[in-house]
């Protein structure tokens, strides 16, 4: 019965113990772009028990380089990423129990979704959402797999509640004007270097190997060629507001979250980021021209064509988006270039 | 002297993979700021700091000989 796993099993660290481990588990993967096709088709083939993938967007040309389960038809039928991979996983392993969910990762269906996980894999494109996953994942003591990608640059770190340090730890608040593939491109090289970070972590804490967890953080950037993995220890923070001593989990509640709205009858969302600094339009501006968006701006705002959209972006990060009256299609257009 | 190195795209930005300076005696906060003005960087406050390959924060101090790295986190997936 489990001739499939053969191998897995023969790896002495999982073994056939290991592999009944991984058949009772159930991971959440939030984002079904490159990082969660890769991150999915890894798992699925290693038969965990159950897979809920959460996803907003749809199928594009764009993302065929690099997203491997997709193929030009979901394209041409602009299938929702959730769905087609829900049906490409399935067809990669029968055994696995696939769920799939179109919409934003909001902190309430977190809270809702988080119920019997074991284990949540980022695959997301921004921080906000990030953030959100720390903030679930130290309330509901649920470890979490951060990666990101840029360019040729990628990251990961594994967070273990009570063990390890958390990314609010890191990084204080959401950075400001992160980079994103919408923005600086990406190789799919960099994208399955970070999913075997990932990937592997992640088979280490569903076989409860805790002593085997990678506790540095690890980037690379496979163009340049540095590698380098930092020593965590020190960097968790006992007035950390998400894993420390009085913790708020500042990122679950409605006043800092990321705000968007329809306004009415304009055909238009606006978006208020939560994070709090300014940005600067002149760079934004340079960095978006030089790709091949048409920018128009002056020193108060500045207006980026996107296919039938258009964005809006004021210094303070608010911004608005024409062209639609769906908000999760509005987030998307944002984080794409935003991050 | 200091080794200080860079990352991702604020490599791009400074030109180089390393400089070397002296920061010794300086808070990593103060050296952000220092390299933020030479380089002309707006994001070097949301980057990640490490001395000898040890995560930092920004009011740890630098010692003569420490190596220094910035790492901007990314959030593309």
């Amino acid at each position: 019965m489990y001739e499939r796993y053969s191998r897995q099993m023969l790896f002495t660290p999982i073994g056939p113990s290991g592999q009944e481990k991984i058949r009772t588990k159930h991971v959440l993967m939030i984002g079904a772009g490159a990082l969660g096709s890769s991150n999915g088709e890894i798992l699925t083939r290693a038969g965990i028990g159950k897979l809920t993938i959460v996803d907003r967007d749809y199928v594009e040309a764009s993302n065929l380089q690099r997203q491997q389960l997709y193929t030009e038809e979901d394209v041409e039928r602009k299938l929702p990423k959730a769905v087609a991979a829900e049906r490409r996983l399935k067809a990669i392993n029968s055994d696995v129990d696939i769920r799939s969910i179109v919409g934003d990762a909001t902190p309430e269906m977190l809270e809702e979704l988080v119920k019997d996980i074991d284990l949540i894999i980022d695959a997301t494109d921004n921080f906000e959402t990030r953030m959100a996953i720390n903030d679930i994942s130290q309330k509901f003591q649920i470890p979490w797999i951060y990666g990101a990608c840029v360019g040729s640059f990628g990251m990961s770190f594994t967070i273990i509640p009570g063990q390890t340090p958390c990314l609010n730890c890191l990084l204080k608040s959401i950075p400001v004007q992160g980079q994103t593939c919408d923005t600086v491109g990406i190789i799919a090289p960099t994208v399955q270097m970070v999913v075997a970070h990932q990937t592997a972590e992640a088979l280490k804490i569903l076989v409860e190997d805790w002593d085997a967890i990678r506790h540095s953080f690890v980037s690379f950037d496979l163009w340049r060629n540095q590698y380098s993995s930092i020593k965590m220890s020190k960097a968790k923070d006992e007035g950390c507001l998400s894993c420390g001593t009085a913790r708020t989990y500042p990122y679950l509640e409605k006043e800092n979250l990321m705000k968007s709205e329809v306004l009415c009858g304009r055909d238009t969302v606006q978006i208020r980021p939560s994070k709090h600094g300014e940005i600067d339009l002149n760079e934004l501006s340079t960095h978006l021209s030089g790709l091949h968006y048409e920018v128009k701006g002056n020193p108060y705002l500045l207006s980026v064509e996107m296919g039938t959209n258009r964005m809006v972006i004021f210094k303070d990060g608010r911004a608005l988006i024409h062209g639609t009256k769906d908000i999760s299609q509005a987030r998307s257009i944002y984080q794409r270039i935003l991050g | 002297m200091n080794k200080i190195l860079f990352f991702a795209h604020l490599k791009d930005a400074v030109g180089e993979e390393f400089i070397q300076m002296d920061v010794s005696g300086k808070k990593v906060s103060e050296v952000k700021e220092l390299i933020a003005k030479e380089y002309q960087l707006g994001k070097l406050e949301s980057a990640m700091a490490a001395i000898n390959e040890e995560f930092s924060s920004d009011d740890d101090l630098i010692q003569s000989g420490d190596e220094i790295a910035f790492i901007p986190p990314v959030s593309g997936g």
